[in-house]
């Protein structure tokens, strides 16, 4: 059992392999454990790109070219980079994940955000109603309480939203919703979630754009002047 | 273990929503654990009534259909520590759901809560067939007038039927003046009829319409009579003895109390 406990573990993500070694393991017990798993699956890595980082201790310079040697020779994988994981490291050198995990999810997303797929819906969103739509929404009325419009791509409102809406449904934050008024319940853009004030003494009718920024929502009124 | 309450009337508008989130405000003021479950797929209310509803996320046809976690689903009230809220969908239908599933749904948080209480849609169908479903209580609100104690009369057989024995009657938005006019059914009218324990009889009060909009139970406002009858309701609930509101003080009070708002309309 504690055997079990203190051997190296491998796992997949999006790009590649993660290898996380045990908290004080020893480095040459390790290293055999490493030789003996990707021997093992060799038939399993054959021909393919990976992307390699490890967790759990540092690891000198010669330890790493140990480690990728072991890999690039037993795997038969084509290793396109072998380093230590960047989320366990200092702030510094954060700068080039973000980039790359963003470039590897961003396939999945509806892509026509600037240019795509559209739904006309020419009447206002009474409770109850919900529009589920790949692609962007236009809503020539209004979206009342308890109605409800989900679109992957952005949704713009001809009218006042007052129920729920939520834009990039399926991830993406670049996504936006436009609104003549915009009060709404609850309003959603990808992962990210906010509600208006509770005391919203937001007077009179006024254009309003909600983006994502720094991961939160963020409304600002768009007045004419910057409407260029 | 907790205790699952449902509260219904068969009629529309006799202030099931109201009774439901005054008496589990009440209970958690007093210190339970509660969860109001709201059974109305495609009309909810209770969320409006709760002040809640910019909330939700995941309602309970999620829950049943396994897109997320019950713990996820539940609404932790914004005043009281304990009060929790699961509710409707909006967008979907009674059908969303069987009462299979809702007796598993309250069984899983019957361990959680002391109190659980279930607010009905009107109507006998699937929507009052879900929401009895998983009940051990019942709490029966009528207004004194014909028709809902008709329709409360018809509901009691009902819960007999589904094995819900000796379910406990409401009557809500009562007036003195009428009842002493002969306009108005009195409470012993009622229970005539209905042959049924009383639990509580609350008094009309617009503090109720005003407290609904706002989102905020009137059972917290010291001041409201209504408030005050349920606080006596709900002490009954958790098994107290409290003699019925005089309703004749009230007579004095919500006039005082109207010739307050018509002088400051005026």
């Amino acid at each position: 059992m504690e055997q079990e406990a203190k051997s190296v573990v491998f796992k997949g993500n999006s790009d590649g392999l993660v290898i996380v070694f045990p908290e004080g393991c020893e480095f040459e017990q390790a290293l055999q454990e490493i030789d003996n798993k990707v021997s093992n699956a060799a038939r399993f890595f054959k021909g393919a790109k990976i992307k390699v980082v490890y967790r759990g201790i540092n690891l000198t310079t010669e330890q790493e070219k140990a480690v990728y040697d072991i890999l690039v020779k037993k795997s038969g994988a084509v290793v396109e980079s072998f380093s230590r994981d960047e989320e366990n490291k200092g702030a510094g050198n954060i700068a080039p994940k973000p980039s790359r995990t963003n470039e590897a999810t961003r396939l999945r997303f509806y892509p026509g955000i600037d240019e795509g797929n559209c739904k006309f819906v020419k009447n206002t969103l009474r409770s109850g109603t919900r529009i589920d739509y790949d692609g962007n929404v236009v809503i020539i009325g209004d979206v009342n309480p308890g109605a409800e419009v989900v679109a992957t791509g952005n949704v713009v409102v001809l009218g006042t939203v007052r129920g729920m809406v939520h834009a990039g449904a399926d991830g993406n934050r670049d996504a936006f919703v436009f609104a003549l008024g915009l009060k709404p319940t609850q309003i959603r853009i990808a992962e990210c979630i906010a509600r208006m004030p509770e005391e919203s003494d937001s007077d009179g009718f006024c254009p309003e754009l909600a983006t994502v920024k720094d991961g939160v929502i963020v409304v600002e009124q768009i007045m004419r002047p910057t409407l260029k | 273990m907790g205790e699952v309450i449902v509260i219904t009337s068969g009629k529309g508008g006799v202030g099931k929503t109201t009774t439901t989130a005054n008496l589990g405000t009440g209970l958690a003021v007093s210190g339970k654990k509660v969860v109001l479950i709201d059974t109305d797929i495609g009309l909810r209310n209770l969320d409006v009534v709760m002040g809640l509803e910019n909330r939700i996320v995941y309602d309970i046809v999620d829950v049943i259909e396994g897109t997320c976690r019950l713990k996820q689903a539940l609404i932790k009230d914004k005043r009281y520590d304990g009060l929790y809220l699961l509710p409707a969908a909006q967008t979907r239908d009674k059908n969303a759901i069987n009462p299979q599933q809702m007796i598993n749904l309250c069984d899983e948080l019957r361990s959680e809560f002391d109190y659980i209480l279930i607010d009905c849609p009107a109507g006998i169908e699937q929507g009052f067939k879900n929401a009895i479903a998983g009940a051990d209580k019942a709490l029966v609100v009528t207004t004194p007038e014909v028709s809902a104690v008709r329709d409360a009369d018809r509901i009691i057989g009902l819960l007999e039927a589904h094995d819900i024995k000796n379910p406990r009657l409401i009557i809500n938005r009562i007036r003195n003046d009428m009842v002493k006019r002969g306009d108005m059914m009195s409470i012993e009218d009622i229970i005539d009829i209905l042959a049924i324990s009383l639990i509580g009889v609350v008094p009309d009060d617009e503090n109720i319409i005003i407290s609904t909009n706002k989102g905020e139970p009137a059972v917290t406002d010291s001041k409201s009579f209504a408030g005050q009858a349920y606080r006596n309701i709900t002490r009954r609930l958790m098994g107290e003895e409290v003699p019925l509101l005089d309703l004749n003080v009230s007579e004095g009070l919500l006039s005082k109390m109207k010739k307050l708002f018509g002088f400051k309309s005026a």
